[in-house]
């Protein structure tokens, strides 16, 4: 039934659709740099969503939580023999994701007789030097971007543009003006997913714009923290040895926590 | 479907071949790696070695690194032929890692020791032809039972646990019966003393075996080269700089020699 041009193109065409509604209620994941090294953060129910790599390289996902299990171990087996076969430098995001990650979830998207991978990545790589470093996101259908300073993953790339929005006018230098940059990126990105889905289909919430002061966005957040967990992982760049990830514990979230949250953390 | 966590596994999947005996060397001098020895002190175990490395009676390099850190807990001291030992200890290295990261816990202390039998008894066809016999020590921070442990092994894979010490290489007949004998009837045994008394110790050891095992290259105060010295304690890894082993050697050490 697919043989004809036109229906392979519009069964591609329902798999969009498809998938964009398996996003709606997942959690967003926000990447930023800063001086301490890159700093990886979402909430979660249950399954953790971000995860270690390699030496320099963590892992963001959204999705179906077997998908992102499954691409995980393909990104672990493939920079675990590269850094055994030739050397940890070589173990590269740009290599892992152009050559082997965006290939697969591409062919897997357009193998319209079977299941696609419900998966968005966020891969973040730490340089040898500060200001090398960088972040890759990949969609479900095997496209990617490189960015430099911060990456979201929202449910919509309207909502991804409304977070990167608020992100960009933030300050990010030390780990704590991170750690509540990106939890108030989050709450953006989360805030208007949900808006989206209690108003329907019809309503345009990324366009719209929304309320974006702290103290809102705070109210939000201790709601949020309530019923799910806080998830942090930083790509330290002051970590002895050459591994550099390390997930923040409730301790450490605690200190560097804006005063408005901190409470809230159990 | 596995628990997909043996990276020696993805890699003989992939091809790898570890442990072939190669006849075509018999009769060829082969490069060997020489004195190591770990034991526990107060804080935790020292692990030190030689930095010489030589084919029959050639000297191949002076500045072998034979103490080798596997992870943020764990060290491998080799003795024997360095090509495989190094290969061992980047599969091991790769294997803690790479569990660590697909399950999302740090392989078991039990586990670490498994790995390093499996490699040698895989290597046992190539050690028995004479291409590649690899005696370690590993020693490492327990962190489930809160302890430090040494291990040694034979060539074929067999561990053993060192309770208070462990030495192997071509210099260890030297000092194993040193270290009996300062643990025994010395002022206080191994397990008692602090850092800097274990280090002297660890230097007076090494260079007792360079004294009797051509093998074993022993402070060379000239060119600056000094034993490899770690700690392993419950915070990880350490390596004793050498701009602190000079003026323990040259005060503790040299004016008894």
């Amino acid at each position: 039934m697919y043989e004809e041009p036109y229906k392979w193109v519009e069964a591609v065409g329902n798999r969009r659709t498809y998938l964009d509604e398996q996003f709606k209620e997942g959690a967003p994941v926000v990447g930023v740099t800063c001086e301490r090294g890159i700093l990886l953060m979402t909430m979660s129910k249950g399954t953790p969503k971000l995860y270690e790599i390699y030496d320099r390289l963590a892992l963001g996902g959204m999705g179906h939580p077997a998908d992102l299990e499954k691409l995980r171990f393909n990104l672990l087996e493939m920079a675990h023999v590269e850094g055994f076969n030739r050397s940890a430098s070589d173990v590269t995001g740009g290599r892992l994701v152009k050559y082997g990650m965006a290939p697969t979830i591409k062919q897997a998207f357009e193998e319209v007789f079977k299941a696609p991978f419900i998966v968005k990545i966020l891969l973040a790589e730490i340089g040898q030097k500060a200001g090398k470093d960088g972040f890759l996101t990949i969609n479900y259908d095997g496209t990617f971007e490189e960015k430099s300073q911060y990456a979201v993953l929202a449910a919509t790339s309207a909502v991804e543009q409304k977070m990167a929005g608020y992100l960009r006018e933030q300050s990010r230098a030390s780990l704590a003006d991170a750690v509540g940059t990106a939890i108030r990126t989050w709450a953006v990105g989360d805030r208007a997913q949900r808006r989206v889905l209690d108003e329907g289909e019809g309503h345009d919430e990324a366009r719209t714009s929304q309320v974006t002061d702290a103290e809102t966005l705070y109210a939000y957040l201790r709601r949020c923290i309530a019923e799910k967990t806080v998830e942090c992982a930083l790509l330290d760049r002051h970590v002895q040895g050459p591994s550099k990830y390390r997930a923040l514990g409730v301790d450490e979230l605690k200190t560097l926590l804006p005063n408005e949250l901190s409470p809230s953390l159990s | 479907m596995g628990m997909q966590s043996d990276f020696y596994q993805l890699l003989k999947e992939q091809g790898h071949v570890f442990g072939v005996p190669s006849q075509t060397a018999r009769g060829q001098e082969l490069t060997t790696a020489t004195t190591i020895l770990a034991f526990k002190y107060r804080d935790g175990v020292l692990v030190a070695g030689d930095r010489r490395a030589t084919a029959g009676n050639m000297v191949m390099y002076d500045r072998t690194d034979k103490v080798l850190e596997i992870d943020r807990h764990s060290v491998m001291a080799i003795a024997g032929v360095p090509a495989t030992a190094y290969e061992m200890a980047r599969i091991l290295e790769h294997s803690f890692k790479y569990f660590r990261r697909t399950q999302l816990q740090e392989l078991s202390f039990e586990g670490k020791l498994r790995a390093l039998s499996k490699l040698l008894k895989d290597n046992v066809p190539a050690a028995l032809a004479g291409t590649g016999a690899v005696v370690p020590i590993f020693a490492g921070y327990d962190l489930e039972q809160e302890v430090a442990k040494i291990y040694f092994y034979d060539i074929l894979g067999a561990e053993f646990e060192g309770v208070d010490y462990a030495v192997s290489g071509s210099g260890s007949p030297t000092i194993r019966g040193i270290l009996h004998y300062v643990n025994t009837w010395g002022e206080q045994p191994l397990s008692a003393m602090p850092e800097e008394q274990a280090t002297v110790q660890a230097l007076r050891l090494l260079t007792s075996a360079a004294e009797f095992d051509s093998a074993t290259g022993g402070v060379n105060r000239e060119a600056g080269l000094y034993p490899v010295i770690k700690f392993i304690t419950a915070s990880g890894v350490r390596t004793m700089p050498d701009a602190q082993l000079k003026p323990l050697f040259e005060t503790k050490v040299s004016r008894h020699v």
